[in-house]
């Protein structure tokens, strides 16, 4: 039995129902309440303000980058009509082609751990535990750091005569992280983790907590371990709640920039261009805004794709509960 | 990862020019009672503008055209200016660099040129040194007016690590190989590099390429021949550098070193390096942050000369100074032209002295004793005064969409992971116009 037919069921026997179309669960929901006011789904005008902005804010850019994107403009000049000639160039492009992969990748090695590690500590801290509220707090702290001052400490951290690195030589060797793509990669993917894994930490805590214990009691009765609760009951039951977090860093892995910037520039070479951040060397190094607005489009175009192929891939779309079968 | 929505990226780009403009005429624009009665500097912020308040101060004191100071912080500078300079925000003065960083305004039709000011008042460029003022000409004519000071780079010392190892300053190429293989004996890295920075890395190309070639040879590139690059000189050139980072001379991890962090400084000046190949600036970062090895330990020489090599050894590279240029829609050229005059007054040249910074006009010779260091100050002036040639940094000399790939070639040929053909294609490929 879904959802809806659940609610449907329920109204059935209630008073104010007037039961025209009660096997109709939907149409049961929109009924009119008590004080003849609407209940169930807001209006548009709610949605209003944010619409203005997004679409002030979103949309009217986003128009605005997609013509500037078949024009050449220096910021100097008018923009002239270029016609598909930045389009031609970004593909024939190795660098554009390469930073495409990198963002991918990127995202990729986010996703794969970040998810673990967030998904284990924010079972954990759904918990009881004692000191749990103390160290959950300090979990949280790298969140509360705006991303560019934690590329900044990172940096100097990391520095192979002065940082960490000089101090453990049996780990780091000489230190010269930034100077190659695997090691810069890296330093990469542990910074966003180090400053990401609280926000999904936190959604895995609130989804945790909300798993019914009946089901932990029934386990137990049944003789389940801790190990087989958490791969049968708890994992099953975060199932949304990892789509949502994915999403969230699937989308933020795509357009990664800051740390980019602050961290590697680019380099070695070319070899931690990232796309996002290739665009902003286009625009505001280049001075090449026809190009920059084509790698944009293209950014906000693989971004749509991978977010539809994860929400499709996931099931999210049918908006299936974790409640079902209870 | 990051929470934000995808589209806050791309609404940057489209929404940047309004943004920027918006953001710029909060600095200074509003305040103007009437247009006509005021004129506009645009300068870089940092700490130097302290000079230039004072300037402008000077100024209105005795003009009835009232100059108005707006300053944008470093790192966002060019991207503003870029921004603004063709609207109604643009100022009537600018700070800039010269070379390549003015030449897509002069090509856009934006600069006035200056020879009409120098012929009313031939100070104007004879107060300067020749070889700084004309860095600020494209295709002939005058576009800028030096103002702060020049940049020449030097090979930095630390003198008790130099004297340890037995290291003498060197003359020559061998002297500074026989150098480095002395200091990595001895423990240290040989000379300090903050690869990361990428512009450290890009002196020892100019320099070598100056050496190697003489100065005509990028000019000959700079102005459209590709055929340049490949030459035999260039060649060699690109060897010698292989030779040096082959023979260890920066270690091992110099790309994950920067200087803007003080990476590399600290390293020279604790004793972990033995040379830096810095901008003149060294000296101030190294006074301000470690002020006992300025004082002492910190020496300076130029370039080595390389045998067989056409270029001068008194030939420098660097940033040969700041200029202010003017726009053409200026409404009030005359009020500039004054403005502008104080560029070589033994005021300006004072004030710059104090902080460190070491103006190129005729008159600096007289007063250096007033500098914060006077015998620095004097050696930087001999060497700027007597250079045969004074080679503008090669990404300010090239258009700034050349930078980008011009960095990465630098970086990636350094670092080995890019051969020689490469690089030199590379370096075929940036846009010269």
């Amino acid at each position: 039995m879904n959802r809806t037919s659940a609610i449907a069921k329920s109204s059935k026997g209630s008073k104010g129902s007037k039961g025209s179309k009660d096997s109709e669960g939907r149409e049961a929901v929109r009924k009119p309440g008590p004080a003849g006011i609407a209940v169930g789904r807001p209006g548009f005008l709610w949605a209003a303000p944010a619409a203005l902005f997004f679409g002030l804010f979103a949309i009217v850019p986003l128009i605005m980058v997609a013509v500037l994107s078949f024009a050449s403009w220096d910021g100097l000049s008018d923009p002239e009509f270029a016609g598909l000639a930045n389009w031609k160039k970004l593909l024939d492009d190795p660098v554009m082609i390469k930073s495409l992969w990198l963002s991918v990748l990127l995202t990729a090695l986010g996703v794969l751990v970040q998810t673990p590690l967030s998904i284990l500590l924010g079972v954990w801290a759904a918990g009881h535990q004692r000191n749990r509220a103390v160290l959950s707090a300090i979990y949280f702290v790298p969140m509360l750091l705006s991303i560019a001052a934690v590329s900044v400490l990172w940096r100097a951290l990391l520095d192979p005569n002065l940082g960490v690195p000089a101090q453990a030589t049996w780990l780091f060797g000489d230190g010269n992280l930034f100077g190659m793509q695997a090691s810069a990669i890296g330093v990469l993917v542990f910074v966003s983790t180090w400053q990401f894994t609280p926000l999904h930490t936190l959604i895995y805590q609130g989804a945790a907590r909300a798993v019914p214990p009946v089901l932990y009691q029934a386990a137990q009765i049944d003789g389940a371990g801790r190990v087989r609760q958490f791969f049968h009951i708890t994992l099953p039951q975060l199932r949304n709640a990892i789509i949502t977090s994915m999403i969230l860093m699937v989308v933020g892995g795509l357009t990664t920039f800051d740390t980019v910037l602050i961290l590697t520039q680019g380099g070695p070479g070319s070899d931690t261009t990232i796309s996002a951040f290739y665009m902003y060397q286009k625009a505001f190094k280049s001075f090449d805004y026809g190009s920059a607005s084509a790698i944009a489009l293209l950014l906000v175009l693989v971004s749509t794709l991978i977010s539809l192929i994860v929400v499709r891939l996931s099931g999210y779309d049918k908006m299936r509960s974790t409640m079902e079968g209870l | 990862m990051k929470q934000r929505a995808r589209f806050s990226r791309t609404a940057v780009v489209g929404g940047a020019a309004l943004a920027l403009v918006l953001s710029l005429s909060g600095c200074g624009g509003g305040s103007d009672a009437a247009d006509g009665d005021t004129i506009h500097v645009l300068v870089y912020g940092d700490a130097a503008n302290k000079v230039e308040k004072e300037l402008v101060a000077t100024f209105n004191k005795t003009s009835k055209v009232k100059a108005v100071l707006d300053t944008i912080p470093g790192a966002d500078y060019q991207a503003k200016l870029q921004t603004i300079i063709n609207s109604k925000q643009a100022p009537d003065v600018f700070f800039n660099w010269g070379g390549g960083s003015i030449k897509p305004f002069v090509d856009a039709g934006l600069l006035l040129p200056l020879d009409p000011f120098i012929d009313k008042d031939p100070d104007l460029k004879a107060k300067f040194l020749p070889s700084v003022f004309n860095s600020a000409a494209v295709d002939g004519t005058s576009y800028g007016i030096p103002m702060r000071g020049t940049q020449p780079v030097l090979l930095f010392n630390n003198g008790k690590v130099l004297k340890k190892a037995g290291v003498e300053p060197p003359q020559t190429w061998d002297d500074l190989l026989a150098a480095v293989k002395a200091l990595k004996a001895d423990g240290v890295t040989p000379i300090a590099l903050g690869g990361g920075d990428r512009w450290p890395t890009l002196m020892w190309f100019e320099y070598l390429y100056d050496r190697i070639a003489g100065p005509e040879l990028f000019q000959k590139a700079l102005d459209g021949d590709k055929d340049a690059w490949a030459s035999p000189d260039s060649r060699q050139a690109l060897g010698k550098i292989r030779e040096l980072v082959d023979a260890g001379a920066f270690g091992t991890n110099y790309d994950s070193v920067k200087f803007t962090d003080q990476g590399s400084p600290t390293l020279l000046a604790t004793g972990r390096a033995g040379f830096e190949l810095m901008g003149s600036w060294e000296y101030s970062t190294q006074q301000d942050a470690h002020p006992e090895f300025a004082e002492s330990d910190l020496g300076y020489s130029a370039f080595p000369s390389v045998e067989g090599g056409k270029g001068d050894r008194a030939n420098l590279v660097g940033n040969t100074n700041n200029f202010y240029s003017v726009l053409k829609k200026t409404k009030r050229p005359e009020a500039v032209a004054e403005f502008l005059k104080l560029m070589y007054s033994d005021q300006f040249v004072k004030a710059q002295l104090s902080i460190g910074n070491l103006p190129t006009t005729t008159n600096t010779e007289g007063l250096l004793d007033t500098a914060a260091s006077p015998e620095f100050a004097k050696f930087q002036y001999d060497m700027v005064k007597e250079a045969p040639a004074f080679q503008l940094s090669w990404d300010q000399a090239y258009p700034q969409s050349a930078a980008t790939a011009m960095y990465q070639a630098l970086q990636q040929f350094f670092n080995g992971s890019m051969d020689e053909d490469a690089f030199i294609k590379a370096m075929q490929a940036l846009p010269t116009s």
